[in-house]
């Protein structure tokens, strides 16, 4: 399913889910006016009263109601809000300990290896990762994009799964952040917890009567009640349990799909599944919060008496033999033999692939929130070809900020010390030091390695507390306005720290309703091309062409602008317009870039670089493309 | 009489959610700010540890004054104990203040450390200590870093635990005492040393 399918079918399945929590308050309203009812029942016949048939209250009714609607809600929406700030506030509610690539442990630090890996295949921001100390083998992904994503790893899966298979799971989890389903889990984890509060209630009700000397008179109704509210609560979780499965099954098969498509190996996810099955303690999780989020993990992490219709995954064996096909069934005990060694060879360029060289625009849109074999291997080839000081200055908040600056520094020498002169005066201290250090030690960077070191030093920056965060970014505009302008890549660069960025430090802006109408946003789309057409082609002639090409694939009646009428503050403005696209729209939008950018058949760096860009303001991440 | 009962019950409800967020903020913002200190203390112990090899090199050139090497690693080991008492409790004030105070002497030793060695320039041009200044001043910043971050998560902290309502609960849920920010001596002193300048 590609990218921007899974999108829509992302939000198709928050209205299911709207329906059947509906479905579930109705169901829970109607038992408990039924308890109540017996609850009334009870006293009028414990005190003799004239207990004639009972009429049926609608006043009653709707309070009752109410009161439960008003219940859930309030649940929900506490949840909800103590969710709010990001992946990370899922990982911490789970006990997860952040881990770092400069820390001590050669497994952890395999794992980060590997996620850097993906993440720069993938051309999303690498997501920090978390540990849980579990000895089951399970993983998870959480946040609302990819900005803010997490992934956690259970020291159970560091511990006993190799290199290949830790692929395998991570590939799993990259394609729930990049089918949009993140979101989806935190508005679940919110709703459930609304419809399981009554029964936790009750719960509390029961076990505050249990402890007193229960046989008094008076506590006799109130155990009943607490009973009853425990009752209903059993409802809401069979309900919770129903919408989980309901919403998040069918997905685990796609995204074990999407692992096998990503890496092109079968036995790394495959392997991992056999070593679950293989394990004592399986995928399965003792931390009683993972219960609330079990829909999001890659393995069954509670225990479930009816599998097939509450089991939040599909069984072990259908997942293994779907990847497997030759499976016999047995699972291998044994030490962990893999065909890939742990710190696998160094790959040639022509190895690789030339991912990018002949590609059209529909190729290049195909690639969208996928990625795949040649793209690790080429992300592989970026981060072996990087500058070792460089990406330990990426992974450590202190030298993050000056790896940015270093970033920003101009070619022209005047310009540059005017710069490095702003930075030794105005900036934080240390961070001309260490930016003179980078420029000393960091050697020549090619171009196309610098967008993927962003991608390793933004989970570094999110780290920044909320007045770092605005000082390193009054630091970063007035580094780029040293020379009067801003440059095409000076952009990129700032586009792209403050989309991700700013999605963490701002407050987040709830997605509204998705803009189906393409002609709505035509003049952002002129804008758009336009900069492309001219930043790819220094005579009008190529530009025309290209734009040409471009309108083509969007279907719309536009045309091209001067280069002078189109600048980069028109195209901010612009891209807050578009991000409000559908999906198809936004796919036809980026396929159109596409054609533009290869219409003359050669890619420039900083086409690749602008489409790059373009593509994380629009929220679809885009492989980078090797050139 | 029932309507009344449910009113009450769900104004009751509503009130605890309430609280309950109100105790579960409070909590992070206190572990936020004393995980915040953990990368200070990272930084300090890099710090501290560099300085023996400090005090070792100078010692081959600097033969006369004994004094001022001994004062330095006199002031080094003493704020090493009161790094140790301030991590056990961040954000006390004791524990910061004492923490302020051992840094304050051991820049003030250094910066006589340095004054004496502005004497011996064989000293000044040897490779190790040249290396050695300059891992201090990167720690040095880093440190300030670290500090600053600490801070504004602790301003952070005390402004939740100042604002209304929390204000009023705040005491009875354990989080009686505002936290103290750690500041440290303006060492500018150690800045214009000339380790920097060889």
């Amino acid at each position: 399913m590609d990218f921007f399918t899974a999108q829509d079918q992302a939000r198709r399945n928050t209205g299911r889910l709207v329906l059947f929590f509906s479905l579930a308050v109705l169901f829970l309203v109607v038992m408990t006016n039924l308890l109540v009812m017996m609850f009334f029942g009870y006293y009028h016949s414990l005190h003799g009263s004239a207990a004639g048939p009972a009429t049926f209250d609608w006043q009653l009714f709707c309070i009752i109601g109410l009161g439960v609607v008003a219940v859930v809600a309030s649940g929900s929406l506490y949840k909800i809000a103590a969710l709010s700030s990001g992946g990370d506030a899922v990982a911490l509610m789970l006990g997860g300990e952040p881990i770092f690539a400069d820390g001590g442990d050669p497994d952890q630090r395999k794992v980060i290896n590997v996620v850097e890996e993906m993440a720069i295949a993938a051309g999303i921001p690498v997501p920090q990762v978390y540990l849980l100390k579990e000895s089951g083998i399970n993983a998870f992904a959480a946040g609302f994009s990819s900005s803010d994503a997490v992934i956690g790893v259970t020291s159970g899966a560091v511990r006993h799964l190799n290199r290949e298979q830790l692929q395998g799971v991570i590939a799993h989890e990259f394609s729930h952040i990049l089918n949009g389903d993140m979101r989806l889990n935190i508005r679940l984890i919110g709703i459930l917890h609304g419809i399981l509060l009554l029964g936790l209630i009750g719960y509390r009700i029961l076990s505050g009567t249990s402890r007193t000397s229960g046989a008094r008179k008076g506590f006799g109704p109130l155990l009943l009640m607490g009973l009853g509210l425990v009752i209903i609560g059993y409802a809401g979780t069979f309900f919770g349990k129903l919408i989980k499965a309901a919403v998040s099954r069918q997905r685990e098969f796609l995204a074990d799909a999407a692992a096998v498509q990503f890496t092109r190996n079968p036995d790394g996810i495959g392997g991992a599944l056999l070593r679950i099955g293989a394990s004592p303690d399986g995928s399965l999780l003792k931390n009683p919060h993972c219960a609330e989020i079990s829909h999001a993990f890659f393995g069954q992490g509670v225990e479930v008496f009816f599998e097939s219709l509450f089991a939040t995954h599909p069984p072990l064996a259908a997942r293994i033999k779907r990847i497997l096909p030759g499976w016999d069934g047995i699972f291998p005990s044994g030490p962990n033999v893999s065909s890939v060694k742990d710190y696998p060879d160094p790959v040639s360029e022509e190895a690789a692939g030339g991912a990018g060289l002949g590609l059209t625009g529909a190729a290049m849109v195909a690639r969208v929130g996928q990625t795949s074999e040649a793209d690790l291997g080429y992300a592989r080839i970026l981060l072996n070809g990087i500058p070792e000081v460089l990406v330990k200055a990426a992974r450590d908040p202190f030298a993050a900020r000056a790896l940015i600056c270093f970033l920003l520094l101009d070619s022209d020498t005047e310009v540059r010390g005017r710069q490095l002169q702003y930075l030794k005066s105005s900036a934080d201290r240390g961070v001309h030091a260490e930016t003179l250090k980078l420029l000393r030690e960091g050697g020549a960077l090619r171009p196309e390695q610098r967008l993927p070191l962003v991608d390793l030093a933004l989970p570094t920056l999110r780290r920044l507390t909320e007045p770092q965060y605005r000082l390193f970014l009054n630091n970063l505009d007035t580094l780029i306005e040293a020379d009067g302008r801003i440059s095409l890549f000076e952009w990129c660069l700032r586009r792209i720290v403050l989309h991700h960025l700013h999605k963490v430090f701002g407050r987040p802006a709830g997605r509204g309703p998705a803009n189906g109408d393409l002609a709505q946003v035509a003049g952002a789309c002129v804008v758009l091309l336009s900069l492309l057409a001219h930043a790819g082609n220094s005579q009008t002639g190529g530009a025309m062409a290209a734009f040409a090409a471009a309108r083509q694939e969007l279907g719309l009646e536009i045309e091209l602008a001067p280069a002078d009428r189109v600048g980069l503050p028109e195209l901010d403005r612009a891209l807050v317009d578009l991000e409000r696209l559908a999906p198809q729209l936004k796919a036809r939008l980026l396929t159109a870039c596409g054609a533009c950018v290869t219409a003359d058949g050669v890619i420039a760096p900083i086409e690749a670089e602008l489409l790059r860009a373009v593509s994380a303001s629009l929220d679809c991440p885009m492989p980078p493309l090797a050139i | 009489m029932a309507i009344a009962i449910l009113v009450l019950l769900l104004v009751v409800g509503g009130f605890g959610l309430y609280l309950i967020g109100v105790f579960n903020t409070l909590v992070k913002l206190r572990n936020r700010y004393k995980n915040g200190f953990a990368q200070i203390e990272v930084q300090l112990k890099r710090r501290y540890d560099l300085i023996p090899n400090l005090v070792e090199t100078a010692k081959a050139y600097i033969k006369h004054e004994r004094e001022t090497l001994e004062a330095v690693i006199a002031a080094r080991n003493s704020a090493v104990q009161g790094l140790s008492a301030a991590a056990a409790d961040p954000g006390n004030a004791a524990a910061m203040q004492k923490l302020s105070g051992a840094e304050g002497n051991l820049v003030g030793a250094l910066g006589r450390l340095n004054v004496v060695m502005e004497a011996y320039p064989d000293l000044k041009a040897n490779q190790n200590m040249m290396q050695v200044s300059e891992e201090l001043t990167s720690t040095e910043n880093r440190v300030a870093f670290a500090r600053q971050a600490f801070n504004d998560q602790v301003m952070e902290y005390n402004t939740y635990k100042q604002s209304f309502p929390p204000v009023v609960l705040a005491g009875a849920f354990g989080h009686g005492t505002d936290a103290t920010l750690l500041e440290f001596a303006d060492s500018a002193a150690m800045q214009s040393a000339p380790k920097v300048a060889f």
